[in-house]
């Protein structure tokens, strides 16, 4: 199987890499670049752990090819160092309980961070819908959805 | 002498110690541990339920790359007995030899430098397999021509119970006498993190290094021990952050044996990480019951005997340590839940069947035993025309009579079930539900109203284990507790936590005792090279066993403390007690970290009569009773069924929850909220077919559908608090119980929309398809209510 040459931008680094056809973005991240904050649950695009940003939208990396993000930005959990939008989620996550035993916590995060980002004034029901495409096992949702909500107040309380 | 520390202690909603790391995304699981020169291993399984083995056929190109069951020298099978009489035990090889007996079973193993490159190995390999008659249903299961599983054993059954007790005076005849045959499918318990392993061979320290997704590492290393050949202490199992469990990593895996036996062959070491398919169509192995049950009751509604045949699907083999026995023997101890119930019979039998052997998933048997015997009480109400609810406060054990020995010799420890379950009922309105359903038109949405209370046995410990005489009985619970010299306090714990919070409430605990900031303690946990001997993480055990043996060892520290402390302030140690943190006279106060150096940095200041032990200890727990907590909690619902599509909609939720003294309440509100949300799977949407050969039919997250943000709702939360007389600090296990009352009060609930039509379903889950059958049923059999 040949390999392809890459180059892309993940967490705001240039990486250049020689990469097989069929490798996932999600195994490229974690296997070839040790980020291994993005998890892999199912590894065909139900579950949602895997969620990145690809270009400022969220993606599934593990049904995304590597060899296809050529020039694109990638942003994954590691990515949110120093910021202080994913900073006010994190802390509502712990105060609201929205996660246990963490392993879908990078992806929710992601996905929060579009939703709060993209729908200033979703409602409960709207921020049920936007989860759809994240499973969590743990906490029944309760917390994610109260951390979600709590995000969305805190910055209207701001406005 | 302790003091009341107060701030960050037993009681407090204390956000989680353990958080960060993963909200960084920065926990360490199984997966995420590279070593250099590690291998990927990928397993050719069977694709046949029950075959013999003719070949397996392996490229010369492959041969020193893939492993068959004739490789596996010097390695023993896995055998998981119980002492129950009559018992027959199963051999499950680690890669099958002649005979395949579930789809999924493991045959070989390819190693290759990527998990891809071991995949593409599999596809090479061929296994030439002659297919046998197949056993899919347990009742087939049972027939006197069925096929057998095992040959040896003359028919197909691990394991027949019985539990009778009556009263004296035979029961000849009663007013209502209602009887149902119900049945669970099988789950896949699904933690969104599968299994995995990573095995290396240490030369130094001559000893194997096991990385590995479990909940038990310390049972996993003595099955490990004993399949391996190795001694116990040449092997160290290490559970890393492990993303959700529920049972599912509750066993020793043929597939962690054969990893560390092939990190030993190969010397460099080697890695396997479940996919999502092998976890659903080879280990889909929960919750499969199938009952026949019967009650009487008298006119009022008072039950007078309850009866009942009991089926559980165990699969092809027994695991280690549960064995394929725990779940049916556990439904006979277990059936008359929370009544007083004056006559019991019941009839078990665990069925071997051509399926990935069975393991208890969160609730156990409890989960299938709740939906039982609340199913037969809503169709008692209906018989003498009361409220569902009614009927159980009738029958319910009442609060004067704790502690209550019930029929199967359960001793209730505290608990006040009937105010627990009317507090469900006024929480969900019962009263505006039943206006509106008589207000609702013939077309339209159906709404239904269903209750469900039970309670749960959690931390029973010897006395249980004793009498199932699995591989794993626990006995005392041990936490080992330290101050460094800087006055920090580590603790370590053989238990594994997997989402519960233990770092944190166990610090808790530790602050209750010695009133240290919990930013002081650290919680270790989850290695066998560092933590005292446990059994592991089950049963609701944690909170009680390790968080009493933690209070224990704290105590023993506090006391030394005094002591030294005492010495250094020249006061008499009676005099002496430990508050926030500090060693207090009515005088004077020192620090802890003082008293530290004293002990490692100042010898020459301790007192003559110091205890040698220095500022570590530790500390084994048993509690006073040791048969266990009775957590007990009632769920109401109410749930709106679309006619047309079938589709169960929850409208509210309720759960009502008595987990005796709570440890950290916000911790708690979430074991009971996500229990609950795998309760609604397991009652709406999760199954896994199977077809006429065994084949499992849902091998993606597409076909095996988890419940997400759109079906859980937003579940109130209410709590009683009442003190278990036998635990630590009145604590009551939990973890399990959101997921054993819901399948109960979802199904009482559809029952109750479906019942104008004279219908009702008796099987979960409960998909749209059987619920337009079910309406389909009522159609045909002409006018509703007929």
């Amino acid at each position: 199987m040949s390999n392809h040459n890459i180059s892309l931008d993940v967490n705001g680094c240039l990486v250049e890499a020689s990469v097989e056809p069929r490798q996932s973005l999600a195994d490229f991240l974690r296997e070839n670049l040790a980020l291994t904050g993005t998890h892999l649950g199912c590894e065909h695009g139900i579950c949602g752990a895997c969620t990145v940003f690809i270009n400022g939208v969220p993606a599934r990396s593990c049904i995304a090819r590597a060899v296809s993000c050529e020039g694109d930005e990638i942003k994954t959990i590691e990515g949110f160092v120093d910021d202080p939008w994913m900073e006010a989620i994190r802390e509502k996550f712990s105060s609201e309980h929205a996660l246990q035993c963490g392993f879908c916590t990078p992806g929710m995060l992601v996905t929060a961070y579009d939703i709060t980002k993209r729908i200033p004034d979703a409602d409960e029901a709207r921020i049920r819908v936007e989860l759809a495409g994240n499973l969590c096992r743990c906490t029944g949702y309760k917390g994610i959805v109260n951390a979600i909500k709590g995000v969305l107040k805190d910055q209207k309380d701001v406005s | 002498m302790i003091a009341k520390n107060r701030g960050t202690g037993v009681g407090e909603s204390v956000p989680r110690k353990e958080d960060r790391r993963f909200l960084n995304g920065s926990g360490q699981f199984v997966g995420d541990i590279a070593l250099s020169h590690m291998e990927d291993v990928a397993f050719i399984r069977s694709p046949f339920a029950h075959g013999l083995i003719n070949n397996i056929e392996i490229p010369d190109s492959l041969r020193h790359s893939v492993y068959c069951a004739k490789d596996l020298i010097d390695t023993k099978s896995i055998r998981a007995v119980s002492n129950l009489k009559g018992f027959k035990p199963s051999d499950q090889p680690l890669l099958a030899l002649e005979k395949v007996r579930y789809v999924g079973e493991l045959i070989a193993a390819c190693l290759g430098a990527t998990r891809a490159e071991a995949e593409d190995k599999v596809d090479e390999i061929y296994a030439d397999i002659d297919p046998l008659p197949v056993i899919v249903d347990m009742l087939d299961a049972r027939k006197p021509d069925a096929p057998l599983i095992h040959e040896d054993w003359g028919d197909n059954i691990f394991l027949e119970t019985r539990m009778s007790a009556r009263q004296p005076e035979p029961l000849l005849s009663a007013p209502i006498k209602v009887n149902r045959k119900l049945r669970m499918s099988r789950q896949c318990m699904a933690p969104l993190e599968g299994r995995g392993v990573v095995a290396q061979w240490d030369n130094r320290l001559e000893q194997l290094t096991v990385y590995t997704s479990t909940q038990i590492p310390h049972i996993v290393r003595s099955g490990l021990s004993e399949c391996l050949g190795l001694d116990e202490s040449s092997i160290r199992v290490i559970s890393p952050d492990v993303g959700g469990g529920f049972g599912y990593k509750g066993l020793l895996l043929p597939e962690e044996v054969i990893v560390c036996w092939l990190a030993l062959k190969r010397g460099n070491p080697v890695r396997w990480l479940e996919d999502r398919r092998e976890a659903l169509t080879a280990a889909a192995n929960a919750r499969e019951h199938y009952y026949d049950i019967t009650l009487c009751a008298n006119q009022e509604g008072e039950v007078l005997s309850l009866d009942a045949q009991v089926h559980v699907d165990a699969g092809a083999y027994s695991a280690y340590p549960f064995t394929a026995c725990l779940e049916a023997a556990q439904v006979a101890s277990i059936l008359p839940g929370p009544y007083n119930i004056p006559n019991y019979n019941c009839k078990t039998w665990s069925v071997a069947t051509n399926k990935c052997g069975i393991l208890p998933y969160r609730g156990v048997a409890r989960t299938g035993v709740c939906y039982a015997l609340e199913s037969m009480l809503d169709l008692v109400a209906r018989s003498v025309g009361k409220e569902p609810f009614e009927i159980r406060l009738l029958n319910l054990v009442k609060p004067d009579q704790m502690p209550f020995n019930n029929i199967t010799n359960k001793h209730f420890d505290s608990g006040d079930y009937p105010a627990c379950l009317r507090k469900a009922v006024a929480a969900i309105d019962l009263d505006s539900v039943r206006k509106q359903q008589k207000d609702a038109g013939a077309t339209g949405p159906m709404i239904g109203v269903g209750v469900s209370i039970y309670n749960e046995q959690a931390a029973h410990g010897t006395t249980v284990y004793s009498g199932w005489g699995i591989p794993m009985i626990p006995g005392y619970e041990q936490a080992f507790a330290r101050f460094s010299p800087d006055g920090e306090l580590e603790i370590r714990v053989g238990i594994q936590c997997h989402g519960q919070g233990t770092e944190t409430s166990l610090a808790q605990i530790a602050h209750e005792v010695l009133g240290l900031d919990i930013a002081s303690i650290k919680i270790v946990h989850g290695d066998t090279a560092l933590s005292p001997y446990s059994t592991g993480t089950w049963g609701s055990r944690v909170i009680v066993m390790a968080g009493g043996a933690v209070a224990r060892a704290c105590e023993e520290l506090s006391s030394r403390l005094c002591k030294i402390g005492a010495h250094l302030m020249q006061s008499k140690v009676s005099d002496t007690y430990i508050e926030n943190g500090m060693v207090k006279t009515p005088a004077r106060q020192i620090s802890i970290q003082e008293v530290s150096q004293t002990w490692y940095r100042r010898p020459q200041d301790l007192p003559n009569d110091v205890d040698p032990g220095g500022l570590e200890v530790t500390a084994g727990y048993k509690m006073e009773r040791d048969d266990g907590t009775f957590s007990y909690a009632a769920h109401a619902v109410v749930v709106s069924i679309d006619p047309e599509l079938g589709n169960v909609d929850l409208m509210k939720y309720v759960i009502v929850e008595d987990g005796g003294k709570l440890i950290n309440p916000m911790i708690v509100d979430g074991q009971v909220c996500g229990g609950a949300a795998q309760g609604i799977g397991t009652a709406l949407y999760e199954e896994m077919p199977f077809d006429e050969n065994g084949q499992p039919m849902a091998s993606t997250l597409a076909e095996y559908i988890l419940p997400g943000a759109t079906e859980v709702p937003d579940i109130e939360v209410q709590h009683m608090e009442t003190p278990s007389p036998y635990s630590k600090f009145g604590q009551k296990g939990i973890g399990e119980g959101g997921a054993i009352g819901s399948v109960a009060a979802i199904a009482n609930a559809v029952n109750d929309a479906l019942s104008p039509l004279g219908v009702e379903i008796t099987e979960t889950p409960i998909t749209p398809r059987r619920i337009l059958e079910t309406i389909a049923m009522a159609k045909q059999d002409g006018t509703p209510g007929s």
